[in-house]
């Protein structure tokens, strides 16, 4: 960390080789993240090279308040909000009684069978949880990366969204709830 | 106990899945969770979506250090000068056989 800020410091006076090895330590967060809100392999590739760009360029604005990790989420969620918007009609922020959500304040009970513990996922079971983490808007994916897979809090993914905390709580509940409801015609026994 | 009396904790199942629900604020809930099978049942499945998504992880192919520092040089005002080509030396030429 004291080893990070020292970069930091060096990177923002200009210095590229600090910038490079900043880069080496963080690609493969930055690029797992954006694979996480984007889906797609080849978009999380130009995503996280947008991201670190950007950061090169604004790294004057790191104050040093949040993880430098925290900071570069930022950005790799305004760049995958910018990409979407070009990229397609479909509006980010869908309507609160949207249709998407009718039926998950439903308590459909089910046991689900055991999970794969491990990080070895099959591949059927990746396009189960692709095909529904797709069908969720991008700002409720976006939460639900943040604080749930992440582990950011609360207030660090309302900063980062531009959202008040309870906006960010009503967004992470009902994409907890849409998703478990995708996934439990797979899951349940 | 009916599917409504349920409901009322969906939420709050919802709000602490991620929490410890050792601790006192959750104690009602913990109690429920105990002695009614559906609403435990329901709580493990949202547990276990947020641990399917965690371990849903992907691997760079391989390091893009230099291309980003490469995209970042194309920032800087061009300094270098190219050295004046002298006669004969055009490498692009083909050579016959
Ligand atoms: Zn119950």
């Amino acid at each position: 960390m004291e080893e990070d800020t020292k970069l930091i410091e060096a990177a923002k006076s200009g210095d590229k080789i600090a910038f490079g090895k900043l880069v080496k330590q963080y690609e493969q967060l930055v690029y797992s993240f954006s694979f996480k809100i984007c889906r797609d392999k080849e978009k999380a590739d130009e995503v996280m090279q947008e991201t670190f760009i950007n950061a090169y360029r604004g790294l004057k604005s790191f104050s040093g308040n949040s993880k430098f990790s925290t900071w570069l989420y930022r950005i790799v969620t305004n760049n995958c909000l910018m990409m979407h918007r070009k990229k397609s009609h479909e509006p980010v922020v869908s309507l609160e009684d949207s249709d998407l959500f009718k039926g998950t304040n439903e308590l459909q009970v089910a046991h689900w069978g055991e999970t794969p513990h491990d990080a070895v996922l099959n591949k059927e079971l990746k396009e189960v949880l692709d095909a529904a983490i797709e069908k969720l808007p991008l700002d409720y994916r976006i939460v639900f990366m943040m604080r749930d897979v992440e582990g950011l809090s609360t207030e660090e993914v309302g900063k980062s969204l531009k959202l008040s905390v309870p906006a960010v709580k009503s967004r992470l509940h009902r994409a907890r709830l849409f998703l478990r409801n995708e996934l439990n015609p797979y899951f349940a026994k | 106990m009916t599917l409504v009396d349920h409901k009322k904790y969906l939420l709050e199942i919802c709000e602490k899945v991620d929490q410890d629900l050792a601790s006192p604020t959750c104690k009602k809930l913990r109690e429920h969770l105990e002695k009614c099978p559906d609403c435990a049942a329901y709580y493990d499945s949202l547990k276990k979506t947020i641990v399917l998504y965690r371990n849903y992880d992907v691997e760079m192919k391989g390091s893009r250090v230099t291309q980003i520092l490469a995209r970042l040089d194309l920032d800087e005002p061009l300094q270098i000068t190219l050295p004046p080509k002298g006669p004969g030396q055009d490498r692009n030429k083909k050579h016959p056989h």
